[in-house]
């Protein structure tokens, strides 16, 4: 195989080379007239304008009004400048939950990743048939809806009649019958990370499993004949390959496990404290629907805005700069 | 959030059965108008109830009496959930598309009066039925001397035990709270060969259950001085009554310390359970053919939670329902018609065959029949209610009381966790 050894460094030069040949007739269609490309992205522009803006901008709005049940039948709401945030940053309850949203954020955003390639890597690895076997168990795993999902884990945590205490019991790992998962908080969000990572693994997994049938064969067995061992091939050839994939797969899993919902609404009506267990998309929900503040909500509303788009912006940012080196 | 009988979310099967007779065109949205070719140009008013607690054979009733009255005008009636009821009613009732009459739990009604979203009934109270509806229901449906909310019917929690267990266990009903607990106590001990056997069941989400107790011994939620509202779950009377219920929670249940009641009758099915505290109906939930147990029919009794003292009752929580006419609505005078069929005698009577209290004192001596209805009926006369205030809404769903229970069955200390209720009662009802 000798052919194979030019093909390493050949590998780079032809991304970073193309683009170049494709620019130059953009550039030249843009002297002709400035107008047209702008106008070529006003329609999307609108549409995206009406989808993502608009609510954007109303939710800012009602952030800085006094916006309660009153408001809703029709009084006027008065504007109020920044209390509602001033109040939500008062609050050591916001504070706490908000520590607790980002500590969940981030240990479920590992172990979906982790897992995620994980699995991918054994796809990769596997023959046909087990691969489809594989897949269709994650396609079902990943159809399921939330709510039923998490449903069917509370029965496996379930105090009186679930399978976990049973088994545990059973195997004589102790005296399981009885014991609450849900009661203390941190089994608490253990259960609700559990259901959160299961749900994310399919996605994460087919992804990285797309990205992986495209890293060339060549380049991974001149790796090999170089004397490279499996965790130093997957380190140094597939890792760049996925790089840009990871980073967004990353970025999406911050954005969805942020501001996740279900599991924890779903569990809290099971058991549990929800005072000592609320994540910030709970917490923001109860604040508005539960308690009429539609204002304050608004408000926690605003900061988890801007918080997901600045723990997002930094992998974007990464992915960005990859692209140009 | 949800009223006591309303909690019969999940007890609809319950009243599915009592409804069985015309289960089979109980096809959810009834719209209908019996003599079918009135509708060109007719009027329409919208009717909207909760859950399953009015069957459809009332609905029914109470449509051909109206539009019996009413020619030409047709009656829409949709279902709603309990579920997520609050949010629906916020975006409906404030839409150019508003239900005409809205049925509202008693917990909730204050909200959407201080929020201007129903029309004011004051000036037709009397012909209601003025004092001989249910006070507590009157207070509900009432905001700033202004009545909005009109009783529809009511439900309060009595005790259901085994009689079988408590033969075998050689006990009476108890007469006193002191006997109830000690009942508990000595069934779980009788029965400590079954897994998880609760004397009482009583788990720790159970807040509704656990307001007696604290009333009885002098205590209250919260009360109001002047402008604001004082919370006392930390007062003497109150923390006495939080460690009864702990105390019946380590001695006398088995229930989850984290659960709610929800699934109370499936454990009262499996054998796992002495006695519990339940609106009612739950007689029907419990013997119910689907996932109930008909078989113990037999072998059940209630009577109603009784006082400290023998021949008392310790204050019921009441639970129930009130009906209101939407300030959106195009015709309130016609609207108002419809509420006076649903509040009429004779539809009102119905209610009493269901397990549910009609919302009319004159009314109350006509619930008998079962052990269940006479000691619903006892509990109901001795009942209290939630502190009247538009924001109690906002505990309820933010809660408050269920999260300091579950940290009270946990063992937690009763003054501390108390103390830490009465403050976040107190930052939501006084805004």
């Amino acid at each position: 195989m000798p052919v194979s050894t030019p093909v390493v460094p050949g590998t780079a030069s032809p991304v970073p080379g193309a683009p170049p040949g494709r620019r130059r007739p953009a550039r030249s269609a843009r002297s002709g007239g400035p107008a047209l490309p702008y106008l070529l992205l006003l329609p999307a522009t609108v549409v995206l304008g009406a989808m993502l803006a608009w609510p954007l901008v109303r939710l800012v709005l009602l952030s800085v009004r006094e916006f309660g049940l009153a408001q809703q039948f029709g009084q006027p709401a008065a504007f109020v400048g920044l209390d509602n945030y001033a109040r939500i940053l008062d609050d050591p309850q916001f504070w706490a939950v908000l520590g607790r949203t980002v500590a969940f954020c981030g240990v479920t955003v590992a172990l979906t990743m982790v897992l995620g390639t994980l699995v991918a890597l054994l796809m990769d690895a596997l023959g046909r048939g087990l691969r489809l076997l594989v897949g269709i168990g994650l396609m079902l795993a990943w159809a399921m809806p939330p709510v039923s999902a998490t449903i069917v884990w509370q029965w496996v945590f379930d105090t009186r009649y679930g399978l976990v205490n049973y088994l545990l019991t059973a195997s004589g790992a102790g005296d399981f019958r009885g014991h609450s998962w849900l009661a203390d908080p941190v089994s608490f969000v253990a259960v609700a990370a559990l259901v959160v990572v299961w749900m994310g693994v399919p996605f994460v997994a087919f992804t990285l499993y797309a990205g992986l049938t495209q890293v060339p064969r060549e380049v991974l067995e001149a790796a090999q004949i170089d004397g490279a061992g499996p965790w130093r091939r997957f380190r140094s050839v597939t890792v760049p390959y996925l790089r840009p994939l990871l980073a967004i797969l990353t970025a999406l899993s911050v954005l969805w496990n942020f501001r996740v919902f279900t599991p924890v609404y779903v569990l809290q009506a099971a058991g549990g404290s929800a005072r000592d267990t609320n994540l910030v998309g709970v917490f923001a929900y109860r604040i508005s629907i539960g308690e009429n503040r539609f204002d304050v909500g608004a408000a926690v509303a605003v900061v988890m805005v801007v918080l997901t788009l600045a723990l997002t912006a930094v992998y974007l940012r990464q992915m960005a700069r990859q692209e140009d080196v | 959030m949800r009223p006591v009988p309303a909690g019969a979310a999940v007890a609809t099967a319950a009243l599915l059965l009592a409804a069985c007779g015309s289960a089979a065109d109980a096809t959810g949205t009834g719209g209908s108008s019996p003599d079918g070719g009135t509708e060109a140009g007719g009027q329409t008013v919208r009717l909207w109830l909760n859950g399953e607690d009015t069957p459809q054979e009332m609905v029914d009733y109470a449509v051909a009496e109206f539009e019996a009255a009413h020619p030409g005008v047709t009656v829409e009636f949709e279902r709603q959930q309990w579920t997520g009821l609050v949010e629906k009613l916020t975006t409906s009732l404030s839409s150019n598309d508003s239900p005409d009459v809205v049925e509202l739990g008693n917990t909730q009604a204050q909200a959407f009066e201080a929020a201007g979203a129903l029309h004011d009934l004051t000036d037709k109270k009397e012909e209601l039925g003025g004092d001989d509806l249910l006070t507590s229901l009157v207070e509900a449906g009432t905001y700033d001397d202004r009545f909005y909310g009109v009783p529809y019917y009511a439900g309060a929690r009595v005790v259901f035990y085994r009689t079988d267990h408590f033969e075998e266990a050689g006990l009476e009903v108890p007469t006193t709270l002191e006997e109830f607990q000690a009942a508990g106590a000595a069934l779980k001990q009788a029965n400590a060969d079954v897994p998880g056997y609760s004397g009482i069941f009583f788990p720790g989400k159970y807040w509704y259950a656990a307001l007696p107790f604290v009333w009885e011994s002098g205590g209250e939620i919260a009360v109001q001085d002047g402008d604001t509202w004082d919370a006392q779950l930390s007062s003497p009377g109150s923390v006495e009554g939080l460690r009864q219920v702990q105390q019946i929670m380590a001695t006398a249940s088995g229930a989850p310390v984290d659960g709610d009641e929800s699934q109370d009758y499936l454990a009262f099915c499996n054998g796992e359970v002495g006695m519990l505290m339940g609106p009612g109906w739950k007689i029907g939930q419990i013997v119910n053919e689907d996932d109930g147990c008909p078989e113990l029919e037999g072998s059940i009794g209630a009577f109603p939670l009784p006082g400290s003292e023998p021949g008392t009752t310790a204050p019921a929580f009441l639970g129930g329902s009130n009906l209101a006419v939407s300030a959106g609505s195009e015709d309130p005078e016609l609207a108002y018609e419809l509420v006076k069929v649903l509040t009429s005698d004779g539809y009102q009577e119905q209610f009493a065959e269901l397990g549910l209290l009609p919302a009319k004192v004159s009314l109350l001596e006509g619930v008998g029949g079962s052990e269940a209805a006479e000691a619903q009926a006892a509990a109901a006369a001795n009942s209290r209610f939630v502190p009247s205030s538009e924001r109690w809404a906002g505990v309820e769903a933010s809660t408050v009381l269920p999260d300091m229970l579950v940290a009270i069955a946990g063992g937690a200390d009763v003054e501390a966790e108390a103390a830490r209720a009465d403050e976040a009662i107190e930052a939501l009802l006084n805004g």
